[in-house]
């Protein structure tokens, strides 16, 4: 299932099959592009391996294929024709509204909390608030580093920083011993 | 506290009763209502207790179907600082006793067929809580995570509810034994929280308390799997921990990608063709298996080369200096190589040079990017 061998296996073999639909354009690229194309292959490949489970995953591969992204073909030629991309587990119809629903909530409670803070005096004396805010900002911070954060509310986001540095982590283990066998390759 | 000895108490008397498998658990502390169900008929008794125990973790079970996987799981989870090219073998030994300690598995396997069918006996029919429960158990069935320290977070669910109860003041919500164990293979699981005495009893609290508890399970689970926050308490602070952690995977990921761009300077890059002209000419299949055996070294080969053989105790030996090294310093490994390289020749030595040439000049480019990032 998703034992960390098995998906660092999944993880290798996506992107390789990525970075094979990308082989033609290689030929003349400058570093830095190929440093994308390795990282948004490595990246899609990563989201992936998830088929569709995990919220950071869909938002990933979603903003890459999206309208005004830069890369937006690279990416749709690494995940390879549509017919073959993972079905999604779970309704994306339903993530939308569900996305809708907490960004209007967020924009009424910022309006509210704006006219609350002009209207009565500070009350940062509270220690109990003090506290909320403290996490609070810190829960946007990590909002902002995850794909797809800002859609989720407290319990959920917890849980895909979870999913999500796990991904990470497989992610580096395996770029990293790549470099380094590639490395060794080069030296014979 | 006196509810504890009051549940040791009723733990020591489950023991003697029950055998291997509640002695397995007997580390786990338990509410009321896994009493009630373990002085139920004793048939229902291993399957009910364990399935308890892990209410929300459906995938985990899977997972954790034998002790070798969990060891990898902890490793994976817990060797990010010890990166010593070896994915198989744990090097970071707490996640594993946390696990062996805790875990409803160390059983054996043959628990895991009455869990599987056992949490959705669990269900309880009509008490107040039950509204907030579906509400919070469908979030959580649907997207569990798969980790071994999901026997961990039962337990300290479980701890959590023991401490808030009290023994004579509490109210109960929970359903009996006896229905739970007549319940049909097909419910929902549901969580089973007591009002603390004194605290309001609506179900709006309730499901705030829940929420809140699993916000703090949750978390407890990221404090372990991010290496060194385990000493740390407070929420804010652990946040910022998990923040940093997170932006230096990423950070890592770009360099790391940025490397293997650089690592052919003059070959034509394709990463491909490291391994086409490694294992020959293999249909697209075939790249998995002849790529992991190149990359992990533990992995017997077929058809060994002399050459391979080298290379893989290059790899041993350079694999804890990078393990041990922050991204920054890509230099040194390379430099490292040159040192340990003695049978290599002028040609690859001037190919270490040209692409150390690039990479200082990419290494000022990616603290640059991460200098960005950390904004």
């Amino acid at each position: 299932m998703r034992s960390p061998f098995s998906l660092k296996q999944e993880f290798l073999k996506k992107w390789i099959l990525g970075l094979q639909r990308c082989r033609s354009s290689k030929k003349n690229m400058s570093i830095f592009k190929r440093k994308k194309v390795i990282k948004l292959s490595a990246d899609v490949a990563m989201a992936s391996a998830r088929k569709g489970t995990t919220c950071w995953s869909r938002a990933l591969i979603a903003d890459a294929v999206k309208e005004g992204n830069a890369d937006k073909h690279l990416a749709e030629k690494i995940l390879g024709p549509a017919s073959e991309r993972q079905p999604t587990e779970k309704v994306p119809v339903g993530a939308m509204a569900y996305n809708k629903r907490i960004r209007s909530k967020k924009i009424l409670k910022r309006s509210s909390v704006i006219r609350r803070t002009i209207k009565c005096a500070p009350q940062a004396a509270r220690p109990s608030s003090i506290v909320k805010t403290l996490v609070g900002k810190r829960r946007q911070i990590l909002r902002s580093l995850i794909p797809g954060g800002e859609f989720m509310n407290g319990v959920s986001l917890i849980e895909e920083t979870l999913d999500y540095i796990i991904s990470l982590r497989a992610q580096v283990d395996v770029m990293r011993s790549l470099a380094s066998a590639s490395k060794l390759v080069n030296l014979n | 506290m006196e509810s504890k000895a009051g549940t040791t108490e009723t733990r020591s008397n489950i023991t003697a009763s029950d055998g291997d498998q509640v002695a397995a658990l007997e580390s786990l502390q338990f509410t009321d209502e896994f009493h009630r169900l373990i002085l139920a008929p004793p048939s229902d008794n291993a399957t009910s207790l364990t399935a308890l125990l892990e209410l929300p973790a459906s995938r985990a079970l899977e997972l954790l179907h034998s002790p070798a996987s969990a060891k990898l799981i902890a490793a994976s989870a817990s060797s990010f600082e010890a990166l010593k090219g070896n994915f198989l073998f744990p090097s970071n030994t707490t996640l594993i006793d946390q696990a062996a300690r805790s875990s409803v598995f160390a059983g054996g396997v043959n628990n895991t067929n009455n869990k599987s069918n056992a949490p959705e006996t669990t269900s309880n029919n009509a008490t107040l809580n039950l509204e907030k429960a579906v509400k919070s158990e469908p979030a959580e069935t649907e997207s569990c995570q798969p980790l071994v320290s999901d026997p961990a977070v039962e337990k300290r669910n479980f701890k959590r509810k023991d401490r808030e109860k009290k023994a004579k003041g509490s109210t109960k919500k929970s359903k009996t034994a006896a229905n739970d164990s007549s319940d049909g293979p097909e419910k929902l699981p549901y969580v089973h929280v007591r009002a603390r005495r004194g605290e309001a009893t609506d179900s709006h609290s309730l499901a705030e308390r829940a929420r809140r508890e699993k916000i703090n399970a949750r978390m407890k689970l990221l404090q372990e799997l991010v290496p060194g926050c385990n000493k740390i308490s407070g929420t804010a602070l652990v946040l910022d921990e998990i923040i940093n952690h997170v932006q230096s995977l990423q950070n890592q990921v770009e360099f790391l990608s940025m490397r293997l761009a650089a690592v052919n300077p003059r070959t034509d890059f394709n990463l491909n063709s490291i391994f086409t002209t490694e294992s020959g000419s293999l249909p697209d299949s075939n790249f998995p298996s002849m790529v992991m055996p190149l990359i992990w070294p533990e992995v017997q080969v077929n058809g060994n080369k002399q050459q391979h053989q080298q290379q893989w105790q290059f790899d041993a030996l350079q694999q804890p200096v990078w393990g041990r090294e922050v991204c920054n310093n890509y230099i040194t490994p390379e430099n490292s190589l040159l040192s340990y390289d003695s049978s290599a020749n002028s040609v690859a030595e001037v190919e270490l040079f040209s692409s150390n040439g690039q990479w200082t000049t990419n290494k000022q480019r990616c603290m640059q990017i991460k200098l960005k990032m950390e904004l």
